[in-house]
């Protein structure tokens, strides 16, 4: 405690010591007088009083200085007298401290930005307790059945909890669109029946009221309901008094029971939570994989293990059920991980090229740092020559370059404040509302600690490089030379690595660059099959309450159809149960072709299904390869009949024999019934993360009707026009009924590839910034090369060398610097190239023709930095540069 | 060296304590004269190590400082004993007699057990 309390006392007396100086000062003067005082007093005179007192006291100097050492901290005052005069030094030159800071703040300023991004989005998604014991858990019936479909049949999954024994809860729930009615008007809302351990599991509670309890997973008595916090605001207008109001969901009587805290939408972007009542034949069921679930891990149980546990679960369902659980397996997922698929490869580019940019800066800033140096060396000799210690010069040159570190980071933390928002609101709500984290994209203290983090290396290594740069400066020769001569051959090499460092980030960067602006372009045109203008889209769902019977639907999309196409400037109108590019994986199912039964289950052929109505193919001009498109006669009393994709006529019927073909949905033993393939279109492609377009079967609408489908529409102008058209026509018929997702299909293709054009513009962003760092980079080091060789190139233009040699000369280390730079840069590009074409799922192929393009505009401008100081070599007057010898 | 240095410092700041215990407050020349007289004048402080033994105390709140008119009308900072000093006094002072006490018993002749 004294030793503290000393500390703080000391801490503080390093800030006053001016006044405490005067004041000992006082002190030794008054104990002085008082010690002639008394030698007078015995008899001395006035002089040898005097003499015998200071001779006494002994150096008054040397006594100031210990008491001073004793009052203060020594070594913080070193250390402020470093960072005084660091600022001094930075104030001085304020054009390069200018452009280091504003070079560091850029690198740092990128990485803080899409740190941020992967905080959100990769690291926390989730606010959940314990993020990373919770799971998804899903079956796999041996068929890509794409990321959207993670289910498992209700029997399974209760086999899987207590089979598995490596779960301490297993929630599952099933989510969709419910109309949501109050105070008389309807709307939809996204909500989900689940089970009623469904938020115990996730680990948090509604702020008001409570969760579901067990009695509730009963039909019957299912009719309560928790609502979001945003629901609640936006609908109830924030109403206290909501708890157990009665809400009408589906046109069925629910009470509201709990409100979710703020910010809580699992699974995203849910809004309202019904129990899951399953009657006892759905709980049992194991054919239909039909439930999303979610686990909470046992407390040190690793994903490894959970999955192996649940392996064998499933191997042995598989040999008891084999009817239903033949080659299904259980798949077990970390929830944090589940959009990795999507987001891992995108962002790990990102925060590449990021990294990138941060070492493209530094290498500019350490050229700067050792430019300085070298115009420094005389203070360095002169400081060494004064005692001064290579430790002493090391913190002060670390403390310079930290100082430049924190104004930099600063700087950078300010602006990513900024630059986070304006990527957080760069895509549209709509699609973002699904991203798990994406409203958490913010400067947060994760965020803040990587950028510390960030500033103390950068500060550290660059001190330290100077300090190792500096140590060669030799105090006699550098007074001598006092800064004049050529380079020292070690250093000239180091400041040409790093620009052949510069040149070969930038080049690397730049393909990177390209490569994501080309396949943002590509994608546009990467829905081929279809032409997406004048369409208009929407979603519609109808409930099962009001619409049990496929009769009942059949009319009512009918009327929906009928009334739509009588609408002015209305070509056509159709039915599909996915449009492409929503970013949603169609249905994947088994189908069995008439007369090659698969001999073993392993071998059922799979393929993506869509259900659409008669007018589908032309409202999206999808063309028809062979045979007929199905019509309105194809209905529920005729014989059924299927379209199929080119694809996969070709990949099953290669001999071009397809038309008249019988197909069943399922596996050969399946009830479904036969088909006749009467047509053949051209491949559609789905979604911009599918490479090729798959098997695709077409089912027509008025054969097996469905709830929730797409409804497009092709008009001679302006779609966004006939959005309210379209809503009078379905309120028309149904008033209950509500309209989501209202909008143009470009608008739709547009939107879903939002994050690739993001992507697109940052890595152009880097690109350019990248460009413009390296010829930085090339010109100062080539200006500084030819300041310091004035004299040399007096000398040749004395003994006769043209202006012509001496700008060769000049423009020859450009080409040479920059040549070796790219002859490093070149293959690694193509590595990268290669990569990234299958990060970004084969959008885009290698491209010689960019990397050829890039080689080129980086040589151009390197000669084009190198311009400057060849001029200036050019004129060098022989006679003024001799006379500087 | 160093070991020497930190005994006398140790010693001093006992001597400081002790003549401000019995004089009362006092200055730095009058403690300096005080602790030479008490020791038969074998002892020459050195002013470049009492001021520092001063400052240290008082940053450890042993002893407080004031500026203050002496006897013979001279502004003088006169240093005072805290409470914690008093204590540090008296806990100091055993330390000491222990260890002399321990020492005088290797020291004196004839007693060691043979």
């Amino acid at each position: 405690m004294r030793g503290l309390r000393a500390w703080l006392l000391r801490l503080v007396g390093s800030f006053r010591k001016e006044r405490d100086d005067r004041e000992f000062a006082d002190e030794m003067e008054s104990h002085l007088q008082m010690h002639i005082d008394d030698n007078l007093r015995s008899g001395m005179s006035a002089l040898e009083a005097r003499r015998r007192a200071l001779l006494k006291l002994g150096g008054i100097e040397p006594t100031k200085e210990i008491y001073r050492e004793r009052r203060g901290l020594p070594m913080l005052e070193t250390v402020l007298q470093d960072l005084r005069y660091a600022v001094r030094t930075l104030r001085k030159n304020p054009g390069f401290t200018i452009i280091a800071v504003l070079t560091l703040a850029l690198g740092i300023g990128a990485n803080t930005a899409i740190f941020s991004m992967v905080n959100a989005l990769l690291l926390h998604p989730y606010n959940f307790p314990d993020l990373d014991r919770l799971v998804r858990v899903w079956e796999n019936r041996g068929i890509d059945e794409g990321a959207d479909a993670r289910l498992i049949a209700p029997q399974d999954a209760a086999d899987l909890l207590s089979g598995a024994a490596v779960f301490d809860a297993l929630t599952t729930y099933k989510c969709g669109d419910l109309n949501l009615s109050a105070e008389g008007n309807v709307q939809p809302a996204l909500g989900c029946q689940v089970s009623a351990n469904f938020f115990d599991v996730l680990g948090v509670g509604p702020a008001l009221g409570r969760a579901f309890n067990a009695s509730e997973e009963q039909p019957g008595a299912d009719q309560v309901a928790v609502v979001s916090y945003g629901l609640w605001q936006r609908r109830f207008a924030g109403d206290a008094a909501l708890l157990g109001k009665v809400i009408q969901i589906n046109g069925k009587k629910y009470t509201v029971v709990g409100i979710m805290p703020r910010g809580f939408d699992y699974p995203v972007p849910m809004e309202l939570w019904v129990p899951l009542g399953l009657s006892p034949a759905e709980k049992t069921d194991r054919a239909k994989l039909s439930l999303e679930s979610l686990g909470r891990l046992k407390l040190g149980i690793s994903v490894a293990q959970a999955r192996s546990a649940a392996d064998s679960v499933s191997r042995r369902l598989q040999q008891e059920y084999p009817t239903t659980n033949a080659n299904r397996r259980s798949e077990v997922l970390q929830l944090r991980r589940e959009l990795y698929l999507y987001t891992l490869p995108l962002f790990l580019l990102l925060q590449t090229a990021a990294v990138f940019v941060l070492l493209l800066a530094c290498a500019n800033l350490a050229n700067l740092l050792f430019a300085r140096i070298f115009g420094r060396q005389r203070e360095i000799a002169v400081r060494t020559a004064l005692g001064a210690g290579r430790w002493r010069l090391a913190r002060l040159f670390v403390t310079e370059t930290l100082l430049l570190a924190c104004i930099a980071g600063g700087v950078a933390v300010a602006g990513s404040f900024w630059s986070v928002k304006v990527l957080r609101t760069s895509i549209a709500p709509s699609w973002t509302m699904w991203v798990p984290g994406w409203d958490g994209i913010q400067v947060d203290r994760t965020v803040l600690a990587f950028t510390v983090l960030l500033i103390a290396i950068v500060g550290l290594l660059f001190g330290l490089g100077t300090v190792l740069h500096s140590g060669q400066a030799l105090p006699y020769a550098a007074l001598k030379e006092a800064g004049r001569g050529p380079m020292l051959g070690s250093k000239c090499r180091l400041r040409s690595a790093l620009v052949v460092a510069q040149v070969m980030f930038a080049l690397v960067l730049l393909v990177c660059a390209g490569l994501t602006t080309q396949a943002f372009l590509h994608l546009v045109d990467v829905y081929q099959g279809f032409q997406a203008a004048s369409v208009l889209r929407t979603e519609i769902r109808l409930p099962e309450k009001s619409y049990p019977e496929n009769s009942q639907i059949a009319s009512f999309y009918d009327r929906v159809l009928r009334g739509s196409a009588s609408l002015p400037g209305v070509s056509a109108a159709a039915l599909v149960t996915n449009s492409p590019a929503s970013n949603v994986d169609n249905e994947t199912t088994f189908f069995t072709i008439s007369g090659r039964p698969a001999v073993n289950a392993s071998e059922v052929p799979s393929a993506d299904l869509q259900i659409s109505s008669p007018n589908y193919f032309s409202v999206l001009r999808i063309p028809l390869v062979a045979g007929r498109a199905y019509s309105y006669a194809d209905n529920a009393n005729a014989a059924r009949v299927a379209v199929i994709s080119r694809s996969m006529a070709v990949r099953y019927w290669p001999k071009g024999d397809e038309l008249g073909q019988q197909i069943k949905l399922g596996p050969a033993n399946s009830k479904e019934p036969w088909m006749t393939v009467v047509g053949v279109v051209e491949d559609v492609r789905q979604n911009w993360w599918n490479p090729t377009s798959r098997p695709t079967i077409y089912e027509p609408f008025f054969q097996t009707p469905q709830r929730s489908m797409v409804f497009l529409m092709r008009v001679a102008s302006n779609p966004a026009g006939y959005a309210s058209g379209i809503r009078e026509v379905v309120r028309g018929i149904d008033d209950q009924i509500g309209l989501t997702g209202v909008g143009t299909l470009e608008r739709e293709i547009t939107d879903s590839i939002a994050i690739i054009r993001i992507m697109g513009v940052l890595m152009a962003l880097f690109g350019c910034v990248a460009l413009a760092l390296s010829s930085v980079g090339v010109y100062g080091v080539l200006a500084e090369g030819v300041a310091r060789r004035i004299p040399e190139i007096g000398v040749r233009l004395a003994l006769g060398a043209e202006p012509r040699d001496v700008m060769k000369l000049v423009l020859g280390q450009a080409v040479k610097l920059t040549g070796i730079g790219l002859a490093i840069g070149v293959p690694i590009a193509l590595a990268v190239n290669r990569a990234m074409s299958s990060l970004i799922f084969g959008i885009v192929s290698i491209n010689l023709l960019l990397l050829a393009g890039f080689t080129l505009l980086l040589l151009v401008v390197a000669l084009a930095a190198a311009y400057l100081p060849a001029r200036r070599a050019m004129r060098v007057d022989p006679l003024v540069a001799l006379r500087h010898e | 060296m160093a070991q020497k240095k930190d005994v006398w410092q140790g010693t001093l700041a006992v001597m400081v304590l002790k003549t401000l215990d019995t004089l009362g407050p006092l200055h730095g020349y009058g403690i300096a004269r005080r602790i030479e007289q008490t020791s038969g004048d074998l002892l020459a402080v050195n002013y470049g190590t009492l001021y520092p033994a001063l400052l240290k105390l008082e940053q450890e709140g042993y002893i407080s400082s004031e500026w203050g008119v002496s006897d013979n009308n001279r502004k003088a900072k006169y240093y005072k004993l805290t409470r914690a000093g008093k204590k540090q006094l008296e806990r100091e002072a055993r330390e000491w007699e222990q260890t002399t006490n321990i020492l005088a018993r290797f020291l004196s002749p004839g007693e060691e057990p043979s």
